[in-house]
């Protein structure tokens, strides 16, 4: 097996070069998630959101203050080469549409799409049209709802209207099950908690990865903690210290 | 109609239904189509002695068993996925290296001391094995994680197969195992080629070796 060698015209234009990485053709500007970018030819510049020429840009496109620390926008002209952690890379195209996928996997994005928080926290949704690049651990597989994910699983979704929480613990009922749970003979069997999606759409899944990107949960967080008065703060700083002591043991 | 069907090299699909249960390693459902239960089990199917065996042997992989009706979609921490179906004869395999299988097959641990003495003993300590492997026996399917895939070689009297301990992911047939050992003086001085311990598998069956020196 030889190394396959690339220039900068045999570089394939907007595709894949190996599953695991994505060249874009870049002519004008692209969002990027900053760390994703690998290579590049030609004349790009990268620069922070809060550069002052990509006031408008940033304005019209990008709606999530929580996540404007991790990315950067990439303009000029070139090919620029992304890829993740040695995932699966995939570029999709949206028209007039919606998708919301994990904030940690979505890799970059044109500028037709507007980008928001999802609701769902730790995803971001991508609306309008236009192509973004996204990474999974091992290929994507696409089902129909309904269907119940495992949070981990779970990559995105597209036209979905209600995803929601499931919650699944009928074991614990009844007496012997109460018993066991309470002495925590029986334990938890880990896959209590479900998002479940109805309607019409599509879910995509990955193969389970553990949750390293444990930063942009715990941002997520504390951009809500705003929300709660005294009363909630210090409730939610006894369940710490609670959940702190069982952590400990 | 197939049990387990692969829907890419990390992600697996079986069906649930009355009579079709499964036992599966907690946390590795990534999604389900119906009215799936997932309900955590210290037994695994090998009943309270299994379950001791288990537990004093440190095989303590949490599992769980999955009833109702429908599809299951399993797959862990990204790891390859491979089936191996059974017809009545005996897969040995690491606990920690089991994704799902069919409760139908019947399962056991093994002291490894049975298969191989002592040296099944130290193979156990020195590649970080427990001394206890799980069996699985009887008609079914069982789906083991890997990295990178595992490649299967035939094991037969002539030809013993001599795989690296951590590269072993299981076998199945009439196979005895014995450590060898090349421990030299240059082992001694941390000069030895790393390659001093191996696992040697004689007899009549198969093995299954991951491409990848990595533990799960």
């Amino acid at each position: 097996m030889t190394t396959p060698t690339y220039n900068r015209v045999s570089l394939p234009s907007n595709d894949n070069v190996n599953p695991y990485v994505f060249c874009v053709d870049l002519n004008g500007q692209w969002f990027a998630q900053k760390g994703k970018m690998i290579a590049y030819y030609g004349q790009i510049r990268f620069e922070s959101l809060s550069a002052g020429p990509l006031d408008a840009l940033v304005a019209a496109n990008f709606h999530s203050p929580l996540y404007a620390r991790d990315w950067i926008v990439a303009q000029g002209q070139g090919k620029l080469l992304l890829a993740d952690r040695g995932f699966d890379v995939n570029s999709y195209d949206l028209t007039d549409g919606n998708l919301t996928i994990r904030a940690g996997n979505l890799l970059a994005f044109e500028p037709g799409l507007d980008l928001k928080q999802s609701i769902i926290p730790g995803f971001l949704t991508l609306i309008g049209t236009g192509r973004f690049i996204a990474a999974s651990n091992g290929p994507v597989h696409f089902v129909e709802p309904p269907v119940r994910v495992d949070p981990q699983a779970l990559l995105g979704w597209a036209d979905c209207p209600s995803p929601c929480h499931h919650y699944d613990h009928s074991y614990v009922r009844g007496v012997l099950g109460t018993a066991g749970s309470l002495l925590g003979i029986r334990g938890t069997s880990g896959e209590e908690h479900q998002f479940d999606f109805t309607g019409e759409g599509t879910v995509l899944m990955q193969s389970s990865e553990v949750v390293r990107d444990t930063e942009t949960v715990l941002r997520d967080l504390e951009g809500q903690i705003g929300m709660l008065g005294a009363g909630g703060l210090q409730r939610l700083q006894h369940f710490i210290a609670q959940r702190l002591a069982v952590e400990r043991d | 109609m197939p049990a387990f069907s692969p829907i890419n090299s990390k992600m697996l699909q079986a069906p649930v239904g009355p009579g079709r249960e499964l036992y599966s390693r907690r946390g590795a459902m990534l999604a389900y189509v119906g009215q799936v239960y997932f309900e955590p089990t210290v037994t695994a199917g090998a009943g309270i002695g299994g379950a001791l065996g288990r537990a004093m042997a440190g095989e303590h992989v949490p599992m769980m068993r999955v009833t109702g009706q429908g599809t299951v979609m399993f797959g862990y921490g990204g790891l390859d996925v491979t089936v191996i179906d059974l017809q009545g004869d005996t897969l040995y395999v690491e606990a920690d290296r089991l994704l799902v299988h069919d409760a139908s097959l019947q399962s056991g641990t093994m002291f490894l001391g049975e298969q191989g003495g002592l040296a099944g003993v130290i193979r156990g300590q020195v590649t970080g094995q427990g001394l206890f492997t799980t069996t699985l026996t009887g008609h079914g399917s069982v789906a083991v994680l890997s990295h990178g895939g595992v490649i299967e070689l035939p094991i037969t009297p002539q030809r013993p197969v001599h795989v690296d301990p951590q590269a072993y992911v299981a076998h199945r047939g009439n196979v005895q195992n014995r450590l060898s050992t090349s421990l030299g003086l240059r082992d001694l001085i941390g000069r030895g080629s790393g390659e001093a311990f191996q696992l040697e598998l004689s007899g009549q069956g198969t093995v299954y070796v991951q491409a990848s020196e990595k533990k799960i």
